[in-house]
Formats: structure tokens, C-alpha cells, sequence
């Protein structure tokens, strides 16, 4: 039986673009080193007016992209089973996958195209914070490739079929448990387990999603604390109810870190964004001020 | 024995009540949140055992705190009561109704929550969007600032020369990020002041704008109407690129070279100068320019020989052995006259050269005495002339072997010492062997009464190459005579100057060879040269 394969990004169409983009990055490499010798090799030359001029067009088309895809109608697909060359031109523009996948190689490409359009000229301008943006907007693309590919497998793998309200709930559920167990028990064991209840935080800022974790976790230390009253000369009566509490209070423990770790892994997934679209539009202004003053100090 | 009936009552979510039964008995009954106690009251704000209630010695019914905790009977805070049916006991948040029909040891409670703990849970954002953080709004304000600086604030100065002024002074200029390198170093205090050579927004840098420093420079060509036809669309800037920093402003580029002279009659009908593509490929022989009458310019050949004007052997000065000098025998070497200089020699004089430790002192010829002047025939005449003129007034003797010792004595004395000194200098000063002639040519002028000699005028080549320069102060790690063969030469007419070939051994065009120096068209030539 044959399976079928499932296209990804990269490899989509065959390698059809990074095919295609490793042909155009060689060209470009080879006319920067096999230039007349002696021959200017930065932004001024005839070379590198070409890089340059390529260079911006790309980062034209790859804005584009994000326009497209968040404001324009999508085209629709053609029938499925005509391999004509109309089919194959519709095909990466009528699916997310194709666009997403010439969008990735096309800004693997222009770092080498811009780089050599640089000569390697850089300096406290605005051309070198051009080429800044376009390296960070470029790099922070490649974050979120392998967010995508990567972290997808490690949320479902943690989440364990469960969801997060689940898990919040399980929790709550737990903690009702922990307060219960915990009134047969000291003042300072409910302060504890109160405190646990009360503290142990989800989420938060932008620096506490991304981490996952809480400093002195109420949650964790409680287990810590009920481990050292344990050790104690403790009534009979009392050890039982701590030896429940403090199963009830691991299971809690692992909750909380899943659920974390759940935050944490969708937080990671779409940062990337957060500075790519900002980076992006930033860029634009950038390269619009780097043309303009070469324009205009001709 | 206490037999109590307790009625939790609880309300839902709803508002709801919900009733719930149980019995407790016993001696005494325990309250408090604790395991061991009886009745359970669930809240943190109960003790663990809150209280007893137990007969007291007359019968009745005794509640009791324990240890420090107190209760509420009826809202008097007390530690011990007898309790009556209708008796409302808070204990913490509890509310404990005794009924009124209990009766003996038979007691009915009713326990509620009237206090429940209102916990405020915080929920901190889940997710990113639930921190609502407006990624377009980032970009948007960052694009913003971006304009402002590096777009409107370079270009204001555009609008007002007194702006542009005033801002050039300042430590960070409004134009600064638009500058994509340092300018090189003659050009470093024009760094700030942008609109002295980008005079007009949008278009290049004028040939005005260098002239008017460079008001010097010299054409490519020599001839000044071909230099207007042929380099009519060419400006400075298009090979001179300034803010490249440490490259500088000179092109190192030899394909700018030869996209005119590797096809220089396309370039220029009249050009009679032979297509070049590569130094070692179709570079032509070198050409030298002989001094002389005429200035010749020549490929140089074996039977090639100069006209300097002077004898002088090589040979002799540069004998191993060395050449006889005051100081005993001494070993010459090139650089004891060929002194070198910025960009080549200095000139060989006869003070600094020749009559260095007491070599080649000029001396007049008995009777007259002293050194004669170098440089000058009549100086040499008039000093020996003057000799005479004191050797007869010395002594009758000395002017009556000239028959000056009668008559008009000055007259005659003067006659007698121009004629002693000619007779003098004939066979002695301008000897074509001895004196003068020892190095120079001797050319007889009997029309010239006061000096009928002269020297015959010298050719030293300075220049030997019209359009090209070579740096000897980069050639120093050779000798002078693997390029300059002079050790047997016994004149000076004969030519040393090194063919192409000597040049190709060491030096390639402008490409990269292994064991050979790349050289581009520039290292010889310059463009702003007649």
C-alpha cells in the first residue's frame, strides 16, 4: 500500500522553492565574486545597485504576503486531478501551504542577497538599521517556522488530550481537596495550603507566559514544607490526613506545571509574531528612508 | 449522655437552602474543625477543638471554650454558658441555633455558615492575545519614528540653508544616518557639511563641486579638445567614490582602464597608442624618452645609446677594488650619488656627488693657484684672469715678461693678464683632455672675446618614462643593479633602463597569480596625467 506523503513546507512540491532559491542564491554569490577584480563590491556598484534593487522587491513581495493572507479573499483551488500548467501555477497560489513555503524561502534568500548588497559595509546609519530590521524580521520568520514544526508535538504530547480550562479545573478541584484534608490539620498547614490555593499563578505577563515558570511556586514549596511537618512527631491521626494532603498536593503540583507548560509552549508558538509584524512594518519605513537618501544624495 | 440532633443548612448557588441531618451523642461533644471533635465545623476560622459542650454538675447543658477561643452566646462574647433552648452560639463563621424544644439531654442544633470566606482568585491572562498587545500599533509607531528621524529630520536642512548651516556644527548632524560611510581622510572635514558637494537634492554630485577646491587638475589626454570629446559624459564621481572610509577615494580598478584601451581606436580615431588588456598579456615594450637636442621617445634597444653630454665611467667608479680618493681606496656604491628621494633621487650635483671626501677638487694650473669655480666658464675665466692681474702687479719682474713695465702700465697690464690667463686656460682649463675636459665637451667659440670656450650643455634624464612612474622607494628590497646593469659601462651614453620583461618577472596585471604581485593599471599610471 502506498502512503501518501503529506506535503510540509519545506518540502512542498518536491523542494520546488528551495530548489529554485538555491539556484538564484548561487547566481548571486557567483556575480559578487566573479565581478571584474578590482571592482567596487558594495551598495554603489553595479552589483550591488542589482542586489539591491532584487533585495527590495523581495521584501515588497514578502509583505505582501502578510497583507494577503490577512486581507484578502483566498483564491479558490482548482479541481483536483488536472495536472495542466494552469493547475500547477493556481496550485501554490490556492493553498496557505505553497504561499507560506515561498514566503519562507524567499526570506531565506534575501539575507544572502542583501548581505552581499551590504559589501559588508556597516557603520550607525540608516542603512546598516535596514539591514538590522530585515536580519531580525528574517530571524524572528525562522523562530516561528520552528515553533510551527517543533512545539505543536510537544503541547499535544503535554497537554494529554486534556485542555487548559480542564486542567484549571482539575485544579480547582484538587485545591478544594487540599482545603478539606487540611483543616484536620494546623493553623500553619491551612495558612499553607491556603496560600497555595490562592498564589500558585497561571499565565501572567508577557516574561511569565514565556518562562512557564513561578519563582517560589506556593504550590511546589507547600509540598516541600508538608514533607518537613511529616518528619515531625506527629499524631497518628494527623499523618494520615498529611499523607492524603500531600498525595492530593503532588497531583495538584503536576497539574499546575502541565498547565504551565501548556501557556508557556502557546506562548512561544506565536511571540514570534508579536515581533515579526512590528519588525516587518518597520522595515518598510527603513527601506524607505535607505532609498530615499540614496536617491536624494545621489 | 448527650443525644444531639444537628441540622446543617447550607444554600446552593441558587440562594437554596439544603437541610442535613445527623446525630451525635455522647458524654460531651467536641466542636471545632478537628478530626477527634464530633461536631465538624469546616472553616479555617474555627480551632481545631473550639469548644465542649457537656451536663454541668447541676444537669444542665454547659458550653465551654477551649484554651484561648471564645464564643458568641446570644452576641455577648463569653468562655462558659449554660445554654437555653432559643440560644444562638457563634463559633467563628458558624451559627449555632438551639432549638427551643430541646429539652434535658436532649438537644436539636441548627449549624450554618452565615460568614462564608470570600477568596478573590486572581486569573492572570492565559495567553498572549489576553495581554492585548496591538502588534500593528507597535509596527505603526515604530515606522513612525523611523520616518521622523531618518527621513523628515535629514531632509529639513534641505528647506533652509540657515538650518543646514547651523547643524553642521553639531556634534550629531541631522544627516548623520544617512551617511554610509566615513569620507576619506582629505575629504574628512567635509563629513558634516553634506550640501557642499550634494548641491541639489536627487541629482549626483557636480564637477563644479570638486573643481572648486581641485582647480589643478590636469586632462587625461593632451590634447584639450579630445579630452572634452572623448570624456564629455564622464564626471569625477563616477570614478572617484568618497564615504568608502580606509578603500578611499582612488580607484583601484583596472577595468575602468580598459574599457577604453583595450579598444582604443573605437574610443579615438587619431589614437596612436596600441590596445591593451592585461600587463602580461599585450602590455606594450616600454618607451623612454631620450634627453637630449630632441626629446626622442623610444623603445629601447642594445645599440640604443644617450647623449648626456658628460664622460663618466661606471666601471671605473664602482671598481670592487675601489677608486683612488684622499682618503685611500674606496668602494663606491650606487646610493654614495644616486641619493634616494620622495619619489625618486636627488639631483647629482658636483659638490654633493663628485667632491665628496675631496674627490675631483678643481685646481688651476701653475702659475696661477686656488680652485676653480664648478658651474660657470666665465666665473672660472674672470678668477684666473684675476689671478694674473695680481701675479704682475706682484713684481717688475713678472711685468717686464710681458713688456707691461712702460707706457700705459693698467692698460697694458691688463691685456698682459687676459693673455696670460687665455693661455693659461687653453692648455689647462679647457684642455679637451685635462681640466674642464675630463668630463665635459669642450666647444671651441673664438667669436666669444671673453670666454672662447663653452661647455658643451648636459642631458641628465630625470624622466625617462612620460606616462608612467615608478616608485623606487617600494622596489628597495632589490638591488639597483638586478634592474640598472651599469657595473662595465665605460660611458655614459649607454642605457640601463630595464625592459617589460624585467617588470614581468615580479609583477602580474590586475589579477591574483601565486608568487607574482598584482598590479593594476594605477600603480604606474596615473589618469589625471598629460
Amino acid at each position: 500500500m502506498k502512503i501518501a506523503r503529506y506535503p510540509g513546507l519545506l518540502n512542498f512540491m518536491n523542494y520546488r522553492y528551495p530548489i529554485r532559491f538555491s539556484v538564484l542564491v548561487v547566481t548571486a554569490l557567483a556575480t559578487y565574486l566573479l565581478a571584474p577584480i578590482g571592482s567596487e563590491t558594495y551598495g554603489g556598484s553595479w552589483v550591488g545597485y542589482l542586489l539591491g534593487i532584487v533585495s527590495a522587491l523581495i521584501v515588497l513581495m514578502l509583505i505582501w504576503y502578510g497583507i494577503a493572507k490577512r486581507h484578502l479573499p483566498r483564491h479558490r483551488a482548482t479541481k483536483p486531478g488536472k495536472r495542466t500548467l494552469r493547475h500547477r501555477a493556481d496550485l501554490w497560489r490556492s493553498t496557505q501551504q505553497g504561499r507560506l513555503s515561498l514566503h519562507i524561502n524567499l526570506g531565506g534568500s534575501l539575507i544572502v542577497f542583501a548581505t552581499l548588497h551590504t559589501g559588508f559595509q556597516f557603520g550607525w546609519n540608516i542603512h546598516t538599521l535596514s539591514y538590522v530590521l530585515m536580519l531580525m524580521t528574517i530571524l524572528s520568520g525562522f523562530y516561528g517556522l520552528y515553533a510551527y514544526l517543533r512545539l505543536p508535538r510537544l503541547l499535544t504530547r503535554n497537554a494529554c488530550g486534556a485542555t487548559l480550562d480542564e486542567l484549571r479545573h482539575e485544579i480547582s478541584k484538587q485545591d478544594e481537596l487540599a482545603r478539606a484534608h487540611a483543616l484536620g490539620l494546623s493553623d500553619e498547614m491551612n495558612l499553607l495550603i491556603r496560600k497555595a490555593r490562592l498564589e500558585t499563578r497561571l499565565g501572567g505577563n508577557l516574561v511569565q507566559q514565556l518562562s512557564g515558570r513561578q519563582i517560589n511556586c506556593p504550590t511546589t514549596s507547600a509540598v516541600r514544607q508538608i514533607l518537613k511537618i511529616g518528619s515531625r512527631n506527629i499524631e497518628n491521626e494527623e499523618r494520615g490526613l498529611l499523607r492524603d494532603l500531600y498525595s492530593v498536593l503532588l497531583c495538584k503540583e503536576s497539574l499546575v506545571l502541565r498547565a504551565r507548560r501548556d501557556i508557556m509552549l502557546k506562548a512561544r508558538m506565536k511571540i514570534w509574531l508579536y515581533l515579526h509584524v512590528p519588525l516587518s512594518i518597520a522595515l518598510l519605513a527603513a527601506l524607505l528612508a535607505h532609498i530615499l537618501s540614496i536617491l536624494f544624495f545621489w | 449522655m448527650i443525644y444531639c440532633l444537628l441540622i446543617r443548612l447550607s444554600h446552593n448557588r441558587m440562594g437554596a437552602v439544603a437541610r442535613k441531618e445527623s446525630i451525635l451523642s455522647g458524654d460531651s461533644i467536641r466542636i471545632g474543625r478537628g478530626v477527634p471533635c464530633q461536631l465538624r465545623l469546616h472553616d479555617t476560622r474555627v480551632a481545631l477543638l473550639h469548644a465542649t459542650l457537656k451536663h454541668s454538675k447541676d444537669g444542665a447543658l454547659h458550653i465551654g471554650a477551649d484554651g484561648l477561643e471564645s464564643i458568641k452566646i446570644n452576641g455577648v462574647t463569653q468562655k462558659n454558658a449554660d445554654l437555653n433552648p432559643g440560644d444562638r452560639i457563634e463559633i467563628g463563621p458558624y451559627l449555632l441555633i438551639v432549638d427551643p424544644a430541646s429539652k434535658g439531654p436532649y438537644l436539636s442544633l441548627t449549624a450554618e455558615l452565615t460568614q462564608p470566606t470570600v477568596e478573590q482568585v486572581s486569573c492572570p491572562p492565559l495567553n498572549l492575545d489576553a495581554l492585548e498587545i496591538n502588534k500593528l500599533k507597535i509596527g505603526m509607531m515604530l515606522a513612525a519614528c523611523i520616518l521622523f528621524l531618518f527621513i523628515l529630520l535629514p531632509l529639513l536642512p534641505a528647506f533652509s540653508p540657515a538650518l543646514d548651516k547651523a547643524q553642521s556644527s553639531l556634534p550629531v548632524t541631522l544627516r548623520d544616518s544617512w551617511n554610509p560611510g566615513h569620507m576619506s581622510s582629505g575629504h574628512r572635514a567635509l563629513e558634516k557639511q553634506c550640501s557642499v558637494c550634494h548641491q541639489q537634492g536627487f541629482r549626483a554630485v557636480p564637477d563644479k563641486a570638486c573643481k572648486a577646491c581641485h582647480k589643478n587638475s590636469e586632462k587625461h589626454t593632451s590634447n584639450d579638445a579630445q579630452h572634452g570629446v572623448l570624456f564629455k559624459t564622464l564626471h569625477c564621481t563616477e570614478c572617484h567614490r568618497d564615504h568608502k572610509a580606509a578603500a578611499g577615494l582612488m580607484p583601484y580598478d583596472s577595468a575602468r582602464c580598459i574599457a577604453c584601451h583595450g579598444d582604443i581606436k573605437a574610443r579615438s580615431a587619431k589614437a596612436n597608442i596600441p590596445n591593451v588588456h592585461e600587463f602580461t598579456r599585450d602590455h606594450p615594450p616600454f618607451r623612454i624618452t631620450l634627453r637630449g637636442e630632441r626629446p626622442l621617445k623610444v623603445q629601447p634597444t642594445p645599440s640604443l645609446r644617450e647623449a648626456p653630454g658628460l664622460k663618466f665611467s661606471h666601471q671605473v667608479h664602482l671598481d670592487k677594488r675601489g677608486i683612488k680618493s684622499p682618503e685611500g681606496d674606496t668602494v663606491l656604491n650606487c646610493a654614495d650619488c644616486h641619493r634616494p628621494d620622495k619619489g625618486g633621487f636627488k639631483p647629482i650635483t658636483m659638490k654633493q656627488s663628485c667632491q665628496q671626501s675631496g674627490c675631483h677638487e678643481l685646481y688651476y694650473a701653475e702659475p696661477a693657484d686656488g680652485t676653480v669655480p664648478h658651474g660657470s666658464e666665465l666665473e672660472a675665466m674672470n678668477k684666473l684672469r684675476e689671478f694674473f692681474v695680481h701675479w704682475l702687479a706682484a713684481s717688475a719682474e713678472n711685468r717686464a715678461s710681458c713688456g707691461a713695465d712702460a707706457g700705459n702700465q693698467l692698460e697694458l697690464a691688463l691685456a698682459c693678464a687676459d693673455d696670460l690667463a687665455r693661455k693659461n686656460a687653453a692648455t689647462s682649463l679647457f684642455d679637451k683632455k685635462d681640466g674642464c675636459g675630463e668630463c665635459h665637451e669642450i666647444i671651441a667659440k673664438p667669436e666669444n672675446t671673453e670666454v672662447p670656450w663653452k661647455i658643451s650643455p648636459l642631458h641628465i634624464n630625470l624622466k625617462w618614462y612620460k606616462n608612467a612612474v615608478f616608485p623606487h622607494e617600494k622596489h628597495t628590497s632589490t638591488e639597483c643593479r638586478s634592474c640598472h646593469d651599469k657595473a662595465n659601462s665605460k660611458s655614459s651614453a649607454d642605457l640601463a633602463m630595464p625592459p617589460i620583461e624585467k617588470c614581468r618577472e615580479c609583477h602580474v596585471g590586475d589579477r591574483t597569480t601565486r608568487g607574482k604581485v598584482s598590479s593594476a593599471c594605477d600603480s604606474c599610471h596615473q589618469f589625471h596625467a598629460k
